[in-house]
């Protein structure tokens, strides 16, 4: 390719979006740096059990990127790493990364002998703090790069049973972090989102009842890695649930909330009916709808769903849920009945929506946002935005204006060199 | 390989599981010429030991037996042009899934061992490609897609040439005067800036444009394809690199919608035709030319339906936002309601939808048309069903505007193809009754006569493939871009129902991934999944039987045929996937370090015990994307499955070769499990085709155990999806229930 | 002929509502957050998401014999809740001011109290006049040198004949209308049983608020309301005793302060000046969670608010103020007063007759 600019392209945030613009963007013969906040890359999507419409896991895709990363010369990938402060330069921007001390080093061969020994325990980010897992771990079972991750911060004071249990000499627990200035020709944003908290939501019970759960956690309940093992059960007596609701536009297309449409709940709903279906046969599930939004070909999702036995649709938005004997009660008007529901269930699944990352955070870049935080590309600046920082959508919506935005980016840089 | 060295590493409870030194006499007599064992060789120490050892050209090839060869891949890559490297995952496969300092675990590292040294011995060192290759991009269509990826291709340098088949640019977006909100603060109507986009592509030195243009012929391979195009100028070639498919989708054919009301009277209209009446300000009923006062919108008109288009065509309901939005600015006080199934407004558009709500006039509601009346004032009469206004409302309006789908302007190369080879069978198959079946399908297919539009030259059809409900496929949800011809990518609507702001992006998309594709092809790299390889299977020709299997089986269609079907090879289609070596009987499509000899060889080397011994042995091939990462997590979770099983990584089970499984059985060797990918339409191949075709060579196997005289349950194959590691002790364990009821291979011990 | 559609879109009633502040309909989508949230919906028959369909399509034919727009007690629950920001509380109010205006007699009396944004100073003026004049003519508004009692300003008799013949137009003019509502009421459900004896329970339950007390939103609206209530029917017991006081007791006037009907009254002026101050912060200090205010509710309430704020200081001010200041403000009290009856049909006064009926009716359809 003839892209004449010799600095690389910067992407900041791993998740889907971004893994994919950085890895065109390399594969087209263009160097890149992959800036990522945690300490292994995924983001969002691998805490996903399965992506809809086909009902695949996303480790499945994420295999071959982690296979493109590792073979791809031409792209660099920063974990634990921020940025920490951007200017325009000349020909696109200079970028101070902010590198978080790395405790567990490269020689790490993830061999678990510091987890066993690891006296402190903390909530697992990755299963959204469902579980607790020891201070020094394996990020999740896909991460990325594939080390062990120290939360040094739960260390009780002067403890090194994991240095004295590491073999490779792979613990280090006097790191420190580091700052490097990245030349960058262009810039793309990828800075995902994260879940609508459910406690903004009490009237839905959202972190009131233990058995009111957002999808996004209904999510990791689903998933062999998660905190049952996939089991899906009830949080608060561990037993499995015969009667699902599922509560859409939980915080979305609501002017007290988020006045835009989250884009990807109504079908992982249908997705997460599924997963119940697959699992407790006879349960019964029922989603509560204000539209059904499964545009394109995700119709023969909901097409299937709605036909499947113990699967019911009911248009109307619950507007509260109670604690009840043995579970909880939706009110809600059923529209096609013009009645009202008490509809009775034993696990409620609140679909929310996505927020943008760049949401109330001082924007890196000096990105331009719309009221709802979701930022705007800036061709002058050579700044292009990915994935749902840009705008709420599914993962391959993400995919394809990552591509998208990596082009553009990559003809910016052209222009400015 | 000739110098072998083995790179053993006792690390990570490898040497507590195993005697490592039995391994070491067992590599020498294996054939390897050294043998280091350290107990840290992913460390920068033992990593030097190997990189030592290659650079003084003790060795030129590297067997490292520790952790699996999806670990460490950063720490154990060196240059595939100066030699060899295989790894065996005794840390997963050993290690980690079985009680240390058992027999059964010793004779399980031994297996691998030998497995590995007999392939590796076979490795050769790949020649890599360096070809000339055309920079040019062939952008077929020119609508907002073909139009952005060209000027996506444009700007990274590449010489574009635009092919258009109408006589203006622009697509579907041409002559509509609006375009939906795509800027905050999302509420009003934006000017549509196709004219824009068509100067700016016009305006390009890189960009030629050809009108009425159609691709006559493609023929070559990525980087080299070369292009007949005819236009009014006449017929002309060039040579391209890589290729948009960007020819859109047209709207439903609103004459099947006489249910709707279309027809009945002129006052009837898509909402292509109100488009049409807004470009030019003449909003007015076609039946008295005088301006409607009220306009009913029928959504999913044609979409959303088993009838018509059971999916939904994505864009509908901001297309009518948009037009109510229209209507209103050019003729206020006009009534405009909607009725709809669901509104799709996904993200901002949520902002527009009420906009346009809160616009005098506009009415919504939930439900469907039962059915269109002509009016007594010359107007119409829509019943509703199911509406929000009550089970049975109907409404006068003066104009009704369905909101008509979109079908996909692609051609089914796969019918096409069938088309074809149904009329040579009609004039020259074997007995009447293989011409008269030929002729009737043919019949059925004709009319896919004249559909084609790449024209490819290709033996699998002149077009992409295309998906359930036509549009092209690909792996749509991560890797929407690939399509099963490398090279050529499709984008806008023709890949699958979007807005014209998505089609824009997906256009920048498509023009990056021919600007890689052609990068790719320089380096002489294959493209995705497998990036960067650079080794190209190797054809014997001089055995080949010109059965054309693998001429017909290639899912990306890389091997076309000559006159005598014999294949012709074009490395630069090729994702060596290896599911050609997989299908050839006569084993004569060979990769470097991937061959139907290697792979047989490593069968081969399994230590069969005896039957009195009671230790049965299976072999498991496992796709390297899904099942054997599945496998590594199961070990991560120290899960421990059947010690006799012996497990070979296969980039497909596509890529599995029937020999292997006849192999196996001639080993005595009880079972054979082959464990991949999802199947059918949802598959998850990333070959796309591969797990499809390994079921379907199931019968061979079959018949093959047949022969053999052995049982059918010998052999299975299965599914697992890549999180799914829970259930790979199960999949063995059941596995050998099966075995031990089918009782041992009779063949043990010849 | 047999009708050509059902649904007939009015954009005159679309505008009309619009103008009087109910634009906001436009915006639903049909959720149905309202109704599960509002406490008043009866489950067979809830509101009031399908009044807001109503309300955006234009359909007044429909909403006019909606009993659910009375049933609605504007406490904004579901205003709160609503994602589209509709303001459902709001729209309802709207369609009652709107019946109210349709169904008035005469006419243009529903048309002049409906515009009382505009309109305010001809219906503040007229009875003030009106009062000037009279006791111009009566007593030629002569401002007694001490104030010992009303009397001296206006005679007690010149009060009650003004007001008895005033309460009687009144009744009469809302007869009519509500004998209307009853009968497009009719329309809407079938009725059973005879009126009176579900009248009974509707009085009852409008006399504890019972309904009232399940609102969220406006909790604190209910008390204010109840209280106003039962401060303007101590008022109206008050002012009969008076009549039985001075004409039939012939009892001293003005009664000393602890005279049980003075108590009464008393009693009555406090329940007003709380309710009305419950309101009035509600009103100012609520805003959006409680819905926002038309001319139609403002109108009423400032009548109100005056009634009680003038009635308190005629009171107060008898041994406060200057007897010129105590005279105005009686006659200012008294115009409101007026005020406050003559446009009984027309304002927001008469959800009074038109929720009780509209109670009455839902009872009479309830399924046995």
């Amino acid at each position: 390719m003839n892209v004449s600019s010799p600095q690389p392209l910067l992407v900041v945030g791993a998740g889907i979006a971004g893994i994919t613009a950085a890895l065109e963007a390399a594969e087209a013969g263009k160097e890149a740096v992959l800036v990522e906040r945690e300490q292994a890359v995924g983001g969002r999507v691998l805490r996903s059990h399965q992506y809809f419409p086909k009902l695949c896991p996303p480790s499945c895709g994420m295999e071959i990127n982690v296979r493109r990363l590792e073979k791809n010369p031409r792209i660099r990938v920063l974990t634990g790493a921020q940025v920490a402060k951007a200017d325009r330069s000349a020909n696109g921007w200079s970028v101070a990364i902010a590198v978080s001390p790395r405790f567990v080093n490269e020689r790490c061969t993830v061999c678990g002998d510091c987890s066993k020994v690891c006296p402190a325990k903390v909530p697992d980010p990755f299963n959204l703090g469902m579980n607790e897992v020891p201070a020094i771990r394996l990020p999740h079972p896909d991460a990325w790069p594939r080390r062990f991750v120290l939360d040094r911060s739960a260390c009780p004071s002067g403890c090194k049973a994991c240095v004295d249990a590491c073999t490779y000499d792979a613990i280090d627990l006097n790191a420190a972090g580091r700052e490097e200035t990245i030349e960058a020709s262009a810039v793309v944003l990828a800075t995902g989102w994260s879940p609508y908290p459910i406690e903004k939501l009490p009237e839905l019970g959202g972190g009131r009842f233990q058995d009111v759960v957002a999808n996004v956690n209904f999510e990791r309940l689903a998933s062999p890695s998660g905190p049952t093992g996939g089991k899906i059960l009830r949080p608060s007596d561990g037993t499995p649930p015969k009667k699902i609701a599922f509560v859409q536009c939980a915080g979305s297309r609501d002017v007290n909330h988020l006045p835009y449409c989250s884009a990807v709940c109504c079908l992982a709903s249908l997705k997460q009916a599924t997963y119940v279906k697959e699992q407790i046969p006879d349960a019964e599930v029922t989603m509560y709808y204000i539209d059904r939004r499964a545009p394109g070909r995700n119709e023969d999702v909901l097409t299937k769903v709605a036909a499947t036995e113990g699967v019911k649709l009911v248009k109307g938005k619950v507007g509260k849920i109670e604690e009840c004997a043995g579970g909880l009660k939706l009110r809600l008007e059923d529209v096609e009945a013009g009645r009202i529901l008490d509809a009775f269930a034993d696990l409620v699944v609140l679909a929310t929506g996505m927020v943008s990352s760049l949401k109330g955070e001082k924007p890196p870049f000096g990105v331009g946002m719309d009221d709802d935080g979701f930022g705007l590309d800036n061709p002058g600046a050579s700044l292009f935005i990915a994935g749902v920082a840009r705008r709420p959508e599914d993962v391959a919506a993400s995919v394809r204006d990552a591509t998208g935005a990596a082009a553009k980016a990559l003809v910016a840089a052209r222009r400015s060199a | 390989m000739e110098k072998i060295g083995l790179f053993l590493c006792t690390g990570c409870e490898i040497g507590a599981a195993i005697k490592t030194d039995g391994l070491e006499s067992l590599a020498k007599k294996g054939g390897a010429k050294s043998v280091v064992m350290h107990p840290f060789l992913c460390s920068e120490e033992g990593v030097a030991a190997i990189r030592k050892a290659v650079d003084d050209g003790s060795v030129d090839s590297v067997l490292i037996a520790a952790c699996s060869p999806r670990a460490k891949t950063a720490e154990f890559r060196f240059d595939p042009l100066k030699v060899s490297v295989e790894r065996i995952g005794l840390r997963e496969q050993v290690a980690w899934s079985h009680p240390h300092g058992e027999e059964d675990t010793q004779m399980l590292a031994e297996d691998l061992l030998r497995m590995g040294l007999v392939r590796i011995k076979k490795n050769i060192l790949p020649k890599p490609l360096a070809e000339t290759i055309e920079k040019t991009v062939l952008v077929v269509g020119g609508g907002v897609a073909g139009l952005s990826a060209a000027k996506a291709a444009a700007g990274m340098g590449h010489p574009v040439v635009l092919v258009e088949s109408s006589a203006r640019l622009g697509g579907s977006m041409a002559g509509v005067k609006d375009a939906a909100p795509e800027q905050p603060p999302y509420g009003e109507l934006h000017k549509n800036t196709i004219g824009e986009l068509i100067s700016a592509v016009q305006g390009n030195a890189s960009v030629r444009v050809l009108l009425q243009a159609r691709t006559v012929h493609i023929a070559g391979q990525p980087g080299q394809f070369t292009v007949d195009v005819e236009s009014p100028s006449g017929k002309e070639t060039f040579l391209a690199g890589a290729i948009v498919q960007a020819t859109g989708a047209s709207p439903y054919d609103a004459t099947k919608l006489g249910d709707l009301g279309y027809g009945l009277t002129p006052d009837v209209v898509t909402s292509v035709d109100l488009d049409r009446m807004i470009a030019k300000g003449e909003i007015r009923r076609p039946s008295d030319g005088k301006p409607p006062r009220r306009i009913l919108f029928v959504q999913c008109a044609g979409s959303r339906d088993p009838a018509h288009l059971p999916y939904c065509s994505s864009e509908c309901c901001v297309t009518t936002l948009r037009q109510v939005a229209a209507v209103h600015r050019d003729l206020p006080g006009m009534e405009c309601a909607v009725v709809y199934r669901d509104m799709r407004t996904p993200g901002q558009m949520e902002h527009f939808y009420q906009a346009v709500q809160e616009q005098p006039g506009s009415m919504f509601t939930r439900g469907e048309v039962a059915k269109v009346e002509k009016g007594p004032e010359g107007n119409l009469v829509v019943r509703l069903k199911d509406s929000l206004l009550g089970p049975d409302a109907a409404l006068q309006a003066d104009l009704v505007v369905l909101a008509v789908g979109m079908i996909p302007n692609s051609a089914d190369s796969e019918a096409i193809r069938a088309l074809r080879d149904a009329r040579v069978g009609a004039e020259k198959g074997d007995s009447d009754v293989q011409r008269a079946h030929a002729a009737k399908v043919a019949e059925e297919l004709a009319f896919h006569e004249g559909t084609e539009i790449l024209n490819l030259e290709y033996r699998q059809g002149p077009d992409l493939p295309v998906l359930r409900y036509k549009f092209s496929d690909s792996h749509y949800i991560c890797f929407p871009y690939e399509t099963r011809r490398t090279g050529i990518y499709a984008a806008g609507t023709v890949r699958a129902p979007m807005d014209a702001a998505q089609a824009a992006e997906d256009g920048w998309g498509a023009g990056l991934k021919t600007v890689q594709c052609i990068s790719a092809a320089t380096r002489g790299e294959a493209v995705h999944p497998r990036a960067g390889d650079i080794s190209v299977a190797d054809f014997s020709l001089q055995r080949c039987t010109q059965c054309k299997r693998c001429t017909e089986e290639c899912p990306f269609g890389a091997i076309n045929e000559d006159v005598k079907y014999t294949p012709q090879y074009n490395p630069m289609r090729c994702r060596r996937c290896g599911i050609c070596m997989g299908c050839c009987p006569e084993r004569i499509i060979n990769f470097p370090e991937y061959s139907v000899d290697a792979v047989g060889s490593m069968v081969k080397a399994i230590e069969v015990p005896d039957e009195l011994d009671e230790k049965p042995r299976v072999v498991a091939f496992l796709c390297e994307n899904d099942a054997l990462p599945a496998l590594d997590e199961a070990a991560a979770r120290r899960l421990s499955w059947n010690p006799w099983v012996r497990v070979i990584p296969v980039r497909c089970l596509g890529a599995v070769n029937v020999i292997w499984i006849a192999d196996a059985m001639a080993r005595g060797i009880d079972g054979v499990l082959l464990i991949g990918c999802r199947k059918g339409d949802d598959y998850q191949c990333h070959y796309m085709t591969g797990s499809e075709l390994a079921n379907k060579r199931m019968e061979n196997i079959q018949e093959t155990l047949t022969r053999l005289k052995l049982d059918s349950t010998r052999v299975r194959i299965l599914e697992i999806g890549r999180n799914e590691f829970d259930r790979i002790p199960q999949i063995f364990a059941e596995f050998e229930k099966v075995i031990e009821e089918t009782g041992p291979n009779p063949m043990k011990g010849f | 002929m047999a009708p050509l559609a059902d649904v007939f879109p009015s954009a005159e009633f679309r505008d009309d509502l619009a103008g009087r502040g109910g634009a906001t309909a436009a915006r639903c989508y049909q959720c149905a957050t309202c109704s599960s949230v509002c406490q008043l919906a009866p489950d067979d028959g809830p509101f009031p998401r399908r009044q807001m369909l109503k309300a955006q399509w234009g359909l007044g034919d429909q909403l006019v014999n909606d009993p659910a727009v009375w049933l609605c007690h504007q406490c904004n629950d579901c205003t709160v809740r609503c994602p589209r920001d509709a303001k459902p509380g709001d729209v309802m109010q709207t369609v009652r001011s709107l019946v109210v205006e349709k169904l008035a007699t005469p006419a243009f009396m529903g048309r002049l109290v409906a515009k009382a944004g505009s309109t305010w100073p001809l219906l503040l003026g007229a009875p003030f006049l009106f009062w000037v004049l009279v006791l111009y003519a009566v007593t030629g508004l002569q401002v007694p040198a001490e104030m010992k009692e009303y009397k001296d300003v206006v005679p007690h008799w010149l009060i009650y004949a003004v007001f008895f013949p005033v309460a009687g137009l009144v009744t009469l003019a809302i007869f009519p209308s509500g004998l209307r509502f009853w009968n497009l009421l009719g329309s809407s459900g079938r009725r059973s049983g005879s009126f009176v004896p579900n009248l009974v329970p509707v009085l009852i339950e409008i006399s504890t608020h019972k309904r009232f007390g399940s609102c969220d939103a406006a909790a604190s609206r209910r008390w204010g309301h109840f209280a106003l209530l039962w401060g303007f029917v101590g008022a109206a017991v008050t002012s009969g005793l008076l009549l039985l006081a001075i004409y039939v007791l012939k009892s001293e006037m003005p009664l000393p302060l602890l005279h049980p009907f003075k108590v009464l009254g008393n009693l009555s002026a406090v329940l007003l000046v709380v309710g009305g101050a419950i309101l009035l912060y509600n009103r100012l200090v609520g805003g959006d969670r409680t819905g926002s205010s038309t001319a139609f509710d403002n109108f009423f309430l400032f009548v109100v608010i005056l009634v009680i704020a003038t009635g308190v200081l005629t009171e107060v001010g008898r041994f406060q103020f200057q007897p010129a200041l105590n005279t105005w403000i009686y006659i200012l009290h008294l115009t409101v007063v007026l005020c406050l009856f003559a446009t009984f049909p027309y304002s927001k006064f008469a959800h009074m007759v038109y929720r009780m009926l509209a109670m009455v009716h839902e009872r009479m359809t309830r399924p046995v």
